[in-house]
């Protein structure tokens, strides 16, 4: 029974930590500076016209006095939704790797992230199923739980091997990377295990509803070790690079396509000034030491330099 | 070394030899320049002077640090100042991306057929864009990450510093054009030019170390004397007077060129390169400002006259310094906006990454940056000038500056006023606008002539568009016809000159370049005879 306990307690465990380290996560990245603007185009929420060859607001004279402030419904459809969309169909098409890269990756890469998506529907299906009692959901979860497994272990495995045979792609690969998909390997080659012996998914459901109950009961090996190894995942995730579709929108909305320029007295105004009153600690012949990053800009000869 | 053999630890390898060694025969072929000469070894002087132990090429005529306690002293400046890339407060700037960047690629090489540079080299591994990163990255795990002090070769922080392991890296860095073209195909949007400037940040803010052409003779030199070409406020105006003896010879009407004029709408900064090389270029400004009745103004003052920016390719300080002296030129000469000439980088530098280090008054909501391209389109559209595009009868490229088309989205209006001021249909080179490739001399490679470092510009970085530039005149390339390669930044205007001549393009192919403002004076109707000199100075 301790072991039935452990499995439950891990279960929910594995979800606030996840929950709790991502959200650690996303806090320590959200508490870095603003950084200087260094777009790149297309930039999504662009004006329509001008997003379709990737123009941009600098395309107009006098510019500065067009920009209009955005309300807040504004702000989220002609903002916010470009650039969900423009990510979002990079997570589900992953069309730049399949347009620009030449290791023949695209297929195995799709077929792993489809399978961790088709897993994730699989588990909160199996959660809905138990909790709800429905016959066509049970067949739906059937049907995604085998695609979900089927794709990610061909996926995991042939990047595995794709990895390991191409040179170019070798010289890069670390042994932490390769863990990285035999783990995820792991989790879809058990999870076909377990379907096998539980094509019904009878207990797969069981062992859901003992975890959302808290009601321990004995499952097969197959079904416990499936569930133990996709929470090990959970905890495990947020400490590694496989965070980078949460990653995305610091790169692109607070990154890559942070276009927007600054007003005199705005929030980031004020923000760039308090930066500005960081001290500079570089150490460059041409840096004068213990001025603010404001006071050095002023300082346009220094000394050592040739009159 | 073969570069299949290449290993990341062998960037330590103590050896003088190069880490790779190239070939002529492993370039990128391009159509039509089969028989090029072999690429000369470098001097034997050099390499008892220098360091050319990457790939036998080098810009940096810096000796070598021969005792153990230069050396030391070099890996300790190398690693304190990647210690402060890595805080977000030192790096302020560019922290958060610089970190994502380093933490969170996937190696998946998506980016390398998106870098000229390495396709240029007929795919040569050290300038995989993810080539220097990944060292970077394997340092910064080993030394500054307790997962990496604890499994290193587990995660692959398995790389020594040495002293030779910092100078290739420094090297590294500036074999990267910084065209972000790589960050553009990344699907996760990670940005490994970012990594090259960041490293070359960490070389000259924590050790002044960097080519003479960017700090020493760059922003040092601007900052100090008024401009990187050394050209002072009195050389400034005698160029001026230059300018106005090239327009009235061309256009039969003295028009003195407002110079310091207080309350002028536009404060009109051109890089300093064009006075001095291409002055046909601010003359063709004078022209058309003047004809279509703007109130503009160049300024005299230490700084004022040269745009240039060399700080966004490698120094923030630097960057700040002479962005805040620009913008307070503007502001007290009481003018509404300043506008760029034909300069990309000073284009990016102004408009784009200084905004957030100019507080309060100086934003760009006080005192607008624009480029000088919308403003040209407005000209042609006003219908102010009276243009004949019979004037320009002959084949045109464009050639897309990537910092004003890839890095501030501006695409069309350049385009429009090639439709509106020549006969013939514009050859887009392929590919072109925001997805265009460098010409090479992007990041300070234009002006880097040191050593033999521009025979691996001409070799490497700007193979590409040279094929490029072949292909768009594929079926016009009788020397007879002559051709014209418009390029609206000064950097890209000096690598393509230099270019033509390595490849004789002229001689061969009558393919010239040239300006865009110059291009469109060449068809001002009024004119009594054509603006354009094409080759005669040569």
């Amino acid at each position: 029974m301790v072991f039935e306990w452990f499995t439950v307690i891990f279960a929910w465990a594995s979800v606030v930590i996840f929950i709790g380290a991502a959200a650690s996560q996303i806090a320590r990245i959200s508490s870095m500076p603003l950084g200087l603007r260094w777009e790149v185009y297309p930039i999504p929420h662009e004006a329509r016209d001008k997003r379709r060859y990737g123009g941009s607001y600098m395309e107009e004279v006098d510019w500065a006095s067009k920009r209009e402030r955005r309300s807040f419904l504004a702000e989220i459809v002609e903002f916010l939704a470009p650039e969900a969309i423009e990510i979002g169909a990079e997570i589900l098409t992953m069309k730049k790797v399949r347009a620009h890269n030449r290791y023949r990756i695209w297929v195995f890469s799709t077929a792993l992230h489809w399978g961790i998506y088709s897993f994730i529907a699989w588990a909160l299906l199996l959660i809905v199923e138990n909790r709800v009692n429905s016959a066509a959901l049970a067949a739906v979860a059937g049907v995604v739980g085998v695609v979900a497994c089927v794709l990610g272990a061909i996926g995991a495995i042939g990047l595995i091997i794709r990895r390991a045979t191409t040179p170019d792609l070798a010289r890069y690969t670390a042994t932490l990377d390769y863990f990285n998909l035999a783990f995820l390997a792991a989790i879809f080659v058990c999870g076909l295990i377990s379907w096998l012996g539980d094509p019904t998914l009878a207990a797969h459901e069981a062992y859901i509803g003992s975890v959302l109950s808290f009601k321990p009961a004995a499952a097969p090996w197959a079904v416990v070790l499936t569930f133990l190894l996709f929470e090990l995942f959970l905890i495990y995730m947020p400490f590694s690079k496989m965070l980078h579709y949460i990653i995305k929108y610091f790169v692109y909305h607070q990154g890559l396509w942070d276009d927007a320029f600054k007003v005199k007295g705005s929030d980031t105004d004020k923000q760039v000034i308090e930066q500005l009153a960081y001290t500079v600690t570089w150490q460059g012949p041409h840096i004068v030491q213990g001025k603010t990053w404001l006071e050095e800009a002023q300082t346009a000869a220094v000394e050592g330099d040739k009159k | 070394m073969s570069d299949k053999t290449i290993r990341f630890k062998d960037v330590a390898r103590l050896s003088n030899e190069p880490l790779a060694s190239l070939s002529a025969d492993d370039l990128m072929p391009i159509p039509g320049l089969e028989d090029l000469p072999p690429l000369p070894a470098p001097r034997a002087k050099w390499l008892e002077t220098y360091d050319l132990s990457l790939d036998g090429f080098s810009d940096l005529d810096i000796p070598m640090p021969k005792t153990p306690e230069e050396q030391e002293r070099l890996v300790r400046g190398f690693l304190s100042g990647l210690e402060k890339l890595l805080d977000p407060q030192n790096n302020w700037t560019f922290a958060k991306l610089f970190r994502l960047s380093l933490d969170y690629c996937l190696h998946c090489q998506t980016c390398s057929e998106a870098c000229h540079v390495y396709l240029g080299s007929g795919r040569q591994e050290i300038y995989r864009p993810t080539f220097r990163s990944e060292i970077l990255r394997r340092i910064y795990q080993r030394y500054f990450t307790p997962a990496g002090k604890l499994l290193g070769p587990l995660l692959g922080a398995d790389i020594e510093v040495n002293f030779k392991t910092v100078w290739r890296l420094l090297e590294l860095s500036y074999r990267c054009n910084i065209c972000r073209r790589c960050a553009q195909v990344c699907p996760a949007g990670i940005d490994n030019a970012l990594i090259a400037r960041e490293i070359r940040k960490l070389f000259s803010q924590e050790l002044g170390l960097a080519p003479a052409e960017l700090l020493k003779k760059g922003t040092r030199q601007h900052l100090r004397a008024g401009s990187s070409t050394g050209m002072n406020p009195a050389a400034f105006k005698n160029s001026v007077e230059f300018i106005e003896e090239i327009i009235e010879e061309k256009t039969g009407k003295k028009m003195p060129v407002p110079v310091d004029k207080k309350g002028a709408d536009i404060l009109l900064i051109h890089n300093a390169g064009e006075f001095l090389s291409w002055p046909e270029n601010p003359a063709a400004f004078a022209i058309l400002f003047d004809a279509a009745g703007i109130n503009w103004t160049l300024s005299s003052e230490l700084l004022g006259y040269d745009a240039v920016n060399y700080g966004a390719w490698f120094d923030d300080v630097e960057l700040a310094r002479v962005a805040l002296r620009h913008v307070s030129i503007a502001r007290e000469l009481g003018v509404k906006k300043i506008v760029i000439g034909e300069c990309g980088h000073a284009h990016k530098a102004i408009c784009v990454v200084a905004d957030r280090v100019l507080p309060g008054d100086l934003s760009l909501s006080e005192i607008p940056r624009e480029s000088c391209l919308p403003l040209l389109w407005d000209i042609v559209r006003s219908g102010a000038i009276r243009f004949d595009p019979s004037r320009n009868d002959f084949p045109i490229t464009l050639h897309d500056s990537c910092n004003v088309v890839r890095l501030m989205g501006i695409v069309q209006p350049q385009r429009e006023i090639v439709k509106a001021v020549c006969a013939q249909p514009l050859r887009e080179m392929e590919p072109h606008g925001v997805y265009n490739y460098c010409c090479g001399g992007g990041s300070g490679f234009a002006i880097m002539d040191t050593l033999n470092f521009s025979q691996w510009r001409n070799n490497v970085s700007a193979r590409m568009k040279v094929k490029q530039i072949l292909e768009a005149f594929g079926d016009v390339l009788d020397p007879g016809i002559r051709k014209y390669v418009i390029a609206a930044c000064s950097n890209c205007k000096g690598t393509l000159r230099d270019a033509i001549n390595y490849y004789d393009l002229w001689e061969q192919h009558g393919i010239w370049y040239g300006g865009l403002a110059d291009l469109m004076v060449n068809a001002m109707a009024d004119l009594p005879g054509p603006y354009l000199n094409w080759n005669e100075e040569m």
